[in-house]
């Protein structure tokens, strides 16, 4: 299901990226999902990419007439939730900042895996890495802030929160979220024809096991 | 079943197996990959009579490859010493046949920063040292030797996104000054030195795409030109984005050398 607001005058800047690319901005992780969902589904062939991010979506097209592309970076009616293919991530609880998350939020631990898994989540775009997925739905009360110092190594499957985001460690490196847990699911596979298993749009839920 | 008919006797510097590379996937977090001078890998396979984007090697020098039959191979990218041990230096450019036991060898780079020596039938996988070769491609080699390209006129770019993240006169500051390619340059990005380009802003910039051959400047004012191994987005603001038919003038610059901007005549004016 998806919530379209109304279609106001959301504010959005398109900017020049050379001759083959424009960037939108805009003001909200919503307005971005919108306009990314609307993107995916015109499917204008001109378009090579589309990238969104976390306040820009980047489209990169073939270098023809943008009159099409500009008008939909424009019309923009924010999703607060993707209605993409759902993907179900079994989690162990076990994470090395399990501990503290329950304690930072004052929840404690049962009622933390209660509020991560019983989310619905939005892949809203990927980055970092490749298959890293930034989830939008974190509920409020899950979001505590980064680590002040970063891991030099956290494991592939790493189930993490930080700020008000979600996501899994699709391989090994550095990092700085707080790991909740882990999970055994292969997030990117350079065999399957669609390498990483989340792509934005997609809806994400945790399963506790 | 492909067979092995080269087999690497030395890797040499900076040297992998690539083909042009897997664009669409950036919404994925994974760049293109692949060649970074796609252009001379796809010249490259032409001149043997390959499609275009099979792999083949891209080295900094010192390759070396022992044939176990007969292979056609082709250099094209940076001009190189190129010969056959014990034989006369071969061209740069064109097609050629080598014996079966002729090793040959790829020696230092010659103006450029990437060779990319091909082979006919594609490079299909390796292992350990044997490389493994596609089928024949059944296509006709060129008949005639490609010209060598001037490797040092001036890389066209574009203005913005964030220019205006900079102070003015930032964009007269790009397209005048003369950079020096770092020796930490890599296939993720050339690094580049002068006089450091100075922002307006100094708030932090969310995360966002970026697109090959984007100009980065991080805040010590020293720009970073994305290659094919860029990161799918970043945080540093972009001042202006290399022409994607100058592309290969800048994967083509070697460390210490001098790298030139300027302002392509079609982008828009501000």
């Amino acid at each position: 299901m998806t919530h379209p607001t109304d279609v106001t005058h959301v504010p959005v800047r398109i900017l020049p990226c050379g001759p083959r690319a424009l960037l939108a901005e805009y003001d909200s992780i919503e307005a971005v999902m919108g306009v990314a969902d609307r993107l995916r589904r015109a499917a204008v062939p001109s378009v090579r990419e589309i990238v969104p991010a976390a306040r820009t979506v980047l489209v990169v097209h073939d270098g023809g007439d943008t009159a099409r592309l500009r008008e939909l970076l424009g019309d923009v009616r924010p999703l607060d939730r993707g209605d993409g293919p759902e993907v179900r991530i079994p989690v162990r609880y076990d994470g090395i900042d399990f501990a503290e998350v329950a304690e930072l939020t004052g929840l404690g631990a049962d009622a933390v895996i209660e509020a991560h898994s019983a989310a619905v989540y939005t892949v809203a775009f990927c980055g970092f890495m490749h298959g890293f997925g930034y989830l939008a739905g974190l509920p409020p009360q899950l979001h505590v802030p980064r680590r002040s110092t970063p891991r030099p190594r956290v494991d592939a499957g790493s189930v993490a929160i930080a700020g008000e985001w979600a996501g899994v460690y699709p391989s090994a490196s550095p990092g700085g979220w707080r790991l909740l847990g882990n999970t055994d699911v292969v997030m990117w596979d350079e065999a399957r024809g669609r390498p990483g298993l989340l792509e934005p749009g997609m809806r994400v839920r945790f399963e506790p096991v | 079943m492909s067979s092995s008919q080269l087999k690497v006797v030395a890797w040499g510097i900076a040297t992998s197996v690539r083909d042009a590379g897997r664009p669409g996937l950036a919404h994925l977090g994974r760049s293109r990959g692949g060649a970074v001078d796609v252009a001379a890998l796809q010249l490259g396979n032409r001149l043997v009579g390959n499609p275009p984007d099979v792999a083949g090697f891209e080295t900094s020098g010192g390759l070396v490859l022992r044939c176990a039959a007969p292979v056609m191979v082709a250099v094209a990218g940076s001009p190189t010493d190129l010969r056959v041990v014990g034989g006369p230096p071969l061209g740069w450019g064109a097609p050629v046949v080598l014996p079966a036991s002729a090793v040959l060898h790829v020696g230092r780079l010659r103006g450029g920063a990437r060779s990319y020596l091909c082979v006919r039938g594609g490079i299909s996988g390796t292992d350990g040292a044997a490389v493994h070769l596609g089928a024949d491609p059944n296509a006709a080699a060129a008949a005639h030797a490609a010209a060598p390209l001037p490797l040092d006129r001036p890389v066209r770019v574009w203005p913005g996104p964030r220019l205006d993240w900079f102070t003015s006169g930032s964009l007269h500051a790009l397209v005048t000054t003369v950079w020096e390619v770092l020796p930490a340059s890599n296939r993720v990005g050339l690094r580049l030195t002068g006089m450091p380009l100075v922002r307006a802003r100094h708030d932090e910039l969310a995360s966002e795409g970026l697109v090959e051959g984007a100009i980065q400047v991080p805040p010590d004012g020293h720009p970073i030109v994305m290659l094919a191994d860029h990161p799918t987005t970043g945080g540093y603001p972009v001042i202006a984005v290399v022409d994607p038919a100058d592309l290969w003038l800048v994967a083509q610059r070697p460390a210490g050398t001098e790298v030139r901007f300027s302002r392509d005549r079609r982008a828009g004016t501000r």
